[in-house]
C-alpha cells in the first residue's frame, strides 16, 4: 500500500470512452469486493450529468472534486490531449494521477510532468498498467484476479509483462504487496528510484522485484537505491539492435541499454537476475 | 523518426540557425549548375541515415574542377550497404574553430538535457568516455521557453557568447519540432560568424501527425501493412511466429524461444485494448510470412479483453497450427471460444513456447 488502500477516492478522466467506461465498472467491481472506495466521480469535458455504471459524470476534475472527496486520478484520455488532462488535475488539487494512455508525444509528458510537481502531484506513468495493491485499491488496468495480497513489491516498466510476473507469483503461492506499473516511454512520472524509495518504507514489503527492458539504465539506478532484497528480470536480450520492439522505451540506445548488458552490470552487483520470467518465484524465495 | 541532414538544416534555418549555402542533387550532372553559388571549395555529403557517414566514405571535398568527378565517385557508393540518392553540396567554410551541442530528452531528470563540449566533429560518446570533464550538462525545466542565461553560461564555460543565441534556438527546434535528439556536430567559429556545419534531428514517433510529417521509409509489404494497422512489427530469421500485447511480454516471448535454442520468424506487438478485428489482422499478418509453420499468441488481458482475441484468431483462420496462451480480463470465455474451434491452449508461456518448438521442429 505504497500509493493508496480502501479509503482513496479515485476520479476517472475521459469516463464515458470506451476503455474509461469499461474499467471504470472493473476497478468498482474490484472495490466492492474489498469494501474500497473506488471510483466516486468522473470526467468528459461537456458530459455532465450523464452517469457511468453510476458513477456522476462532470464537465471538469475541478467541478468533481468540488462534489465528492477524491485525490487520486486514473487518466484515459486520448494522446494529444492527455498532457493536458493531467495538468488539470494537478491544478485542480488531484494528488495522484495515473496514465494509462499510450503514444503521448514526449514532450506533453515532460511538460505535464513538470507542471504537476510544481503541485505536488505525482504521476504514474504514461503508458502505465496503473497500480494494484491486492485487497486494498486498484487504479488502473491490471487484471486484479491474478493477484494476491502477500509481501513482495513489483515494479515494471511493461504492463503485460508485469501480469506475467504477477500470476506467477500467485500461482507460486507468493502474495503482493503493491504492483506498480511504470510505464515503458522514455519520460515518466515516477522511475523505479521513485517506487523504490516508497517500498522502502512500506512496512508490508519485504522484497522488490524490478522488471525492466532494453532503453536506458533505470533499472540500474532503481536496485541500487534500495536496502529491499532484489530480484530482477530485463526483457529484450534476443532484441536486435537498431530495432525498434515496440514502444519507445525499448529501443537500444547506443550501447547502454541493450539488455545483455543490462542484465551483465545487475549481476555485477550481486542482483539475482532471472532469465525467464517463470524463474522468478524461485528466486524471491531465496531473498526472502 | 530521424531526418536526413538536409532535412534538418532546412528546419535549423527556419528556426534562425546560420547553415551553410547549399543544394540537394540527385545525379552528377547538377552539381555544376550551383557551382557558382557555392563558392571555391565544395563539400559534398551523402543523405544516408546511418551513423558514422564521414569515416564510412560518405563526405568528401571537392572543388570547382573535381566537383562533377568527385560527387559522380559518391553517387557510385554505399555507405555502410546503404546506396546514395542524394547528396548535399555545400560551400566549403573558413573554419576557426569547432564545438558540439546537443539537446535530448533526459530519462533520469525527466526534462531536457544540453550537452556541450569545446571539441566539436568527434564522437562524443568516446570523447566523454575519455574525459569526463570534456563533456558539459545542464538541463533546463521543459516550462521554460529558453535556455535561461545563467545555465547558458554554465554551459559555455570559456567558450564564444556568440554561440549562445544559435544553441537557443536550437533549444526552441527542439521544443518546437517535438524532437528526441537535436544536435550540431560540429557548430563552428568562421570569420563570418557560427554555423551548423552538420545537423541531426530525430523528432518524435508520437508526434509526427501534428508535426505534419509522413513517414517515408524502405518497408516490406507486410511492414507496411503492419504499420497501416497500428501493430510494432519486426522480421527475423526462424520459423516461429510471435503474437504478444505489450512490447515487454512480447519481447519476453522472443527471449524465452531463444533460451530454449528456437528461433522466431517475427514478432508483432499488437498494442493495448486490441479488439477482434485487430487481432484477425495480426494473426494473417504474422501467418503470411513465408517459413512460418507455428504461431504463438502469448496474451495477457489488462485492457485487452480476450474474448475479443479469441473472436480474432477463430476469424483469421490461418494453415500454421496457432498455440494460445492467454490469462486476464474475461479468461474463461476466451478460452471456451478457443477450445470450441479446437485450438491447442496452454497455462503458462514457457509450455506454449514449448509446444511451439516441438511443432517447429
Amino acid at each position: 500500500m505504497i500509493y493508496g488502500d480502501k479509503n482513496l477516492g479515485v476520479i476517472v478522466q475521459n469516463i464515458t470512452g470506451r476503455q474509461g467506461t469499461f474499467h471504470t465498472e472493473l476497478m468498482n467491481a474490484y472495490a466492492r469486493e474489498v469494501g474500497g472506495r473506488g471510483v466516486v466521480a468522473g470526467v468528459a469535458p461537456g458530459k455532465a450529468g450523464r452517469e457511468v455504471h453510476g458513477v456522476p459524470v462532470y464537465n471538469t476534475v475541478k467541478e468533481a472534486l468540488a462534489e465528492h472527496d477524491a485525490t487520486a486520478s486514473v487518466v484515459f484520455v486520448p494522446a494529444g490531449a492527455a498532457g493536458d488532462a493531467v495538468m488539470e488535475a494537478a491544478h485542480a488539487g488531484i494528488e495522484l494521477a495515473v496514465v494509462i494512455t499510450e503514444h503521448i508525444p514526449v514532450h506533453d509528458a515532460m511538460s505535464a510532468i513538470a507542471y504537476a510537481k510544481l503541485h505536488d502531484c505525482t504521476v504514474i506513468g504514461p503508458n502505465c498498467p496503473g497500480l494494484l495493491s491486492p485487497g486494498e485499491c486498484k487504479l488502473g488496468i491490471m487484471p486484479a484476479h491474478l493477484a494476491r495480497r502477500g509481501n513482495v513489491g513489483v515494479v515494471s516498466r511493461s504492463g503485460t509483462l508485469t501480469y506475467e510476473v504477477f500470476d506467477e507469483l500467485t500461482r507460486a503461492g507468493i502474495g503482493q504487496s503493491t504492483i506498480v506499473g511504470i510505464g515503458g516511454d522514455p519520460v515518466i512520472g515516477q522511475t523505479f528510484v521513485d517506487v523504490l524509495a516508497r517500498f522502502d518504507e512500506d512496512p508490508h514489503t519485504k522484497a522488490v522485484i524490478v522488471i525492466g527492458e532494453v532503453g536506458g539504465n533505470l533499472e540500474e539506478e532503481g536496485v541500487r537505491s534500495t536496502d529491499l532484497p532484489v530480484v530482477t528480470y530485463i526483457a529484450g536480450v534476443s532484441a536486435p539492435p537498431e530495432k525498434r520492439m515496440g514502444h519507445a522505451g525499448a529501443i537500444i540506445e547506443g550501447g547502454e541499454g541493450d539488455a545483455r548488458s543490462k542484465v551483465r552490470r545487475l549481476r555485477a552487483l550481486e542482483i539475482p537476475v532471472a532469465s525467464r520470467p517463470s524463474e522468478i518465484p524461485g528466486l524471491i524465495r531465496e531473498v526472502l | 523518426m530521424k531526418l536526413l541532414e538536409y532535412e534538418a538544416k532546412r528546419v535549423f534555418a527556419e528556426y534562425g540557425i546560420p547553415v551553410p549555402k547549399g543544394v540537394v542533387i540527385r545525379a552528377p550532372e547538377e552539381v555544376a549548375a550551383h557551382l557558382p553559388d557555392l563558392g571555391g571549395g565544395v563539400v559534398l555529403k551523402a543523405q544516408v541515415d546511418v551513423g558514422g557517414r564521414g569515416k564510412a566514405g560518405g563526405v568528401l571535398m571537392a572543388d570547382r574542377a573535381t566537383a562533377a568527378e568527385t560527387a559522380r565517385e559518391l553517387f557510385s557508393r554505399e555507405i555502410k550497404g546503404v546506396p546514395v540518392g542524394e547528396i548535399l553540396a555545400e560551400e566549403r567554410l573558413a573554419i576557426e574553430h569547432e564545438y558540439y551541442v546537443s539537446i535530448a530528452v533526459d530519462r533520469s531528470s525527466r526534462q531536457p538535457v544540453v550537452l556541450f563540449a569545446d571539441a566539436g566533429g568527434v564522437e562524443i560518446e568516446k570523447m566523454a568516455q575519455e574525459d569526463e570533464s570534456a563533456v558539459r550538462r545542464v538541463v533546463v525545466s521543459p516550462l521554460l521557453r529558453d535556455i535561461p542565461p545563467f545555465l547558458m553560461r554554465e554551459l559555455l564555460g570559456g567558450a564564444p557568447k556568440e554561440l549562445a543565441p544559435v544553441i537557443n534556438c536550437l533549444y526552441h527546434v527542439f521544443q518546437g519540432k517535438d524532437a528526441m535528439l537535436a544536435e550540431i556536430n560540429p557548430l563552428v567559429t568562421t570569420p563570418r560568424g557560427v554555423y551548423a556545419a552538420d545537423a541531426k534531428l530525430i523528432v518524435d514517433d508520437n508526434a509526427l501527425a501534428r508535426q505534419g510529417i509522413a513517414v517515408n521509409r524502405d518497408l516490406s509489404e507486410r511492414e507496411r501493412e503492419a504499420e497501416k494497422h497500428g501493430f510494432s512489427y519486426v522480421e527475423l530469421d526462424g520459423s516461429i511466429g510471435v503474437i504478444g500485447n505489450g512490447a515487454g511480454l512480447t519481447m519476453s516471448t522472443l527471449d524465452l524461444i531463444e533460451f530454449y535454442n528456437g528461433r522466431a520468424a517475427n514478432f508483432l506487438d499488437v498494442g493495448g485494448g486490441a479488439d477482434q478485428e485487430r487481432v484477425m489482422h495480426a494473426v494473417r499478418l504474422v501467418a503470411s510470412m513465408p517459413g512460418v509453420n507455428v504461431i504463438v499468441v502469448n496474451l495477457l488481458g489488462g485492457i485487452t479483453r480476450c474474448d475479443e482475441v479469441a473472436k480474432g484468431i477463430i476469424a483469421a483462420g490461418v494453415t500454421p497450427t496457432v498455440i494460445v496462451r492467454m490469462a486476464g480480463t474475461n479468461e474463461e470465455e476466451g478460452r471456451r471460444l478457443l477450445a470450441g474451434c479446437g485450438y491447442r491452449m496452454l497455462e503458462s508461456m514457457d509450455a506454449a513456447v514449448k509446444a511451439a518448438m516441438e511443432v517447429s521442429l
